[in-house]
C-alpha cells in the first residue's frame, strides 16, 4: 500500500507539466513519469504524453489504481527546469524522497531564476544582429537589425500584457520589425531590407518547434509530431502574412 | 574566407544569444557557443567539398549530435540542452524566409522550390539526430551487457 497516492501522483505529474512547459521532448517527459512511478513502488504504469496533454494510470502491488490526467496550455521555453527536474528524478531513482519534500523541490523548481529582463531584452537585439551578419549583412544591417530586435520584445511585452492572442500577436511581431526595416533602409541606417529582416526573422521563426516535431514523429510520436508541425506551419503563416500586410501596404519600398 | 569566419563567430555568438533566450546556465553556454561554431565550421568545410547543402548539413547535425550526446554525459545534462543551440546556426531561416517573401510577390514557383528546400534541410537535420540518439542507446545496451556479465 503506498501512502497519500493521489498526492503523491500528482506531484510526479507536476514533474511532467514542469518539464513539458518548458520545453523537453514527449519522450523525456514519459520515461521520467516511467522512472518516478517505479522508484516509489508502482507495479505497472501507463503513461500517454501529448504536446497538451498528460494521462497517467498508475498500479499499486495489492490492486489499487490511480489516474490522473493534464492539461498544458502555455508554454515558456526553459531548459534549467529541464536540467533540474531531470536531476530530480535521477535522486528520486536513486534514493526515493519522502512526498513533502518532493513537493518542496518542485515548488523550488517552480521559482527558479531567469536571466534579469534587462539582459533578455538587450539579447533580444543580439541575437537578431548576430543572425543578420551571419546572413550577409554589413555592420549598419547589424545596427538596424539591432533595433528591429529589441523592438519586437517591446511588441511582444505589451502584446502580453494585453493578453493578445499569440497568433496574433506574431503577425504584429512581424509586421511592425518589417515596417521598421523599411524604414531604417529609408533613412539609410542599413542597406539590405532582406537581411535585416532575415536576422529579425529568426527570432519568430519556429525552426526549434519545426526540428523538434519532425523529431517526435520519427520517434514514434505521430500525435506530438503533428501537433508541433501544424504550430511550426501556423506560425510560418502569420509571418509571412504580417510581413505581407506590410509589402502590400508599401510595395517594398517607402 | 573572411565571410566564413565572420559566419562562424556569428554562429557561436546567435547560439549564445539563444541559449539565453533558453535559459541555459554557466559552462553550458560556452559548451554551446563552441559546438555552434564547431558546426558551422563542418557544414562550410562539407559544403566547400561536396557543393550539397543536403550532404554538407548530414555531416554537420552527426558531427554535433555525436558531440552533445558525450558532452551531456560528461556534464551530467539533458542532451537537448546542448543539442538545441549548437544546431541553430543550422536551422534553416533564411530558405524559410525566402520561401515567405516569393510567396508574398507572387514567384509561386520559387516559393514552391524554396519550400522542398526547407522540408529537406529540417527532415535532414532530424534524421542525423535521431540516428545518433539510436546509435547511442544500442552503444549503451551492448556497454551495459558487457559491464553486467563481469
Amino acid at each position: 500500500m503506498i501512502e497519500n497516492s493521489a498526492q503523491l501522483l500528482s506531484a510526479i505529474l507536476d514533474v511532467g507539466e514542469i518539464m513539458l512547459k518548458a520545453g523537453a521532448e514527449v519522450n523525456r517527459v514519459e520515461n521520467t513519469i516511467q522512472h518516478m512511478g517505479e522508484a516509489y513502488g508502482y507495479s505497472k504504469i501507463d503513461v500517454l504524453t501529448i504536446t497538451s496533454s498528460i494521462v497517467v494510470t498508475m498500479h499499486e502491488p495489492d490492486g489499487n489504481i490511480e489516474t490522473q490526467t493534464r492539461r498544458i496550455t502555455a508554454y515558456e521555453t526553459d531548459m534549467r527546469k529541464v536540467e533540474r527536474c531531470n536531476a530530480l528524478s535521477r535522486a528520486v531513482c536513486k534514493e526515493v524522497l519522502p512526498l513533502s519534500a518532493l513537493e518542496a523541490e518542485i515548488s523550488d523548481i517552480r521559482q527558479e531564476k531567469r536571466y534579469p529582463d534587462w539582459l533578455v531584452f538587450l539579447t533580444y537585439g543580439f541575437s537578431s544582429a548576430v543572425f543578420s551578419a551571419f546572413f550577409g549583412g554589413s555592420v549598419r544591417d547589424m545596427a538596424a537589425a539591432f533595433l528591429g530586435g529589441l523592438l519586437i520584445r517591446c511588441v511582444q511585452l505589451v502584446g502580453r500584457r494585453l493578453k493578445v492572442q499569440n497568433l496574433i500577436l506574431i503577425i504584429i511581431c512581424a509586421a511592425s520589425a518589417e515596417f521598421v526595416t523599411l524604414i531604417f533602409v529609408y533613412i539609410g541606417l542599413g542597406a539590405s531590407a532582406d537581411r535585416i529582416m532575415m536576422g529579425n526573422i529568426m527570432l519568430l521563426i519556429p525552426g526549434l518547434a519545426l526540428t523538434t516535431s519532425l523529431r517526435d514523429m520519427i520517434s514514434g510520436d505521430l500525435i506530438s509530431g503533428l501537433l508541433g508541425l501544424c504550430e511550426a506551419v501556423i506560425r510560418a503563416v502569420a509571418i509571412a502574412f504580417g510581413v505581407a500586410l506590410v509589402l502590400w501596404q508599401t510595395g517594398g519600398v517607402l | 574566407m573572411r565571410q566564413a569566419v565572420v559566419q562562424v563567430v556569428m554562429g557561436m555568438c546567435g547560439a549564445v544569444g539563444f541559449s539565453i533566450l533558453f535559459n541555459v546556465r554557466g559552462k553550458k553556454l560556452v559548451a554551446a557557443g563552441l559546438g555552434a561554431a564547431l558546426s558551422w565550421s563542418v557544414y562550410l568545410v562539407l559544403y566547400h567539398i561536396y557543393n550539397d547543402k543536403i550532404a554538407a548539413l548530414l555531416g554537420a547535425a552527426l558531427t554535433v549530435a555525436v558531440l552533445a550526446e558525450i558532452l551531456a554525459r560528461v556534464m551530467k545534462a539533458p542532451v537537448i540542452i546542448l543539442l538545441v543551440p549548437m544546431l541553430f546556426p543550422l536551422i534553416p531561416g533564411s530558405d524559410l524566409y525566402h520561401m515567405t517573401i516569393n510567396l508574398v510577390l507572387n514567384n509561386t514557383a520559387e516559393s514552391a522550390e524554396y519550400l522542398n528546400l526547407v522540408m529537406r534541410e529540417a527532415g535532414v537535420i532530424a534524421f542525423a539526430v535521431i540516428l545518433v540518439t539510436c546509435a547511442v542507446q544500442v552503444i549503451m545496451k551492448v556497454y551495459r551487457h558487457f559491464t553486467v556479465k563481469r
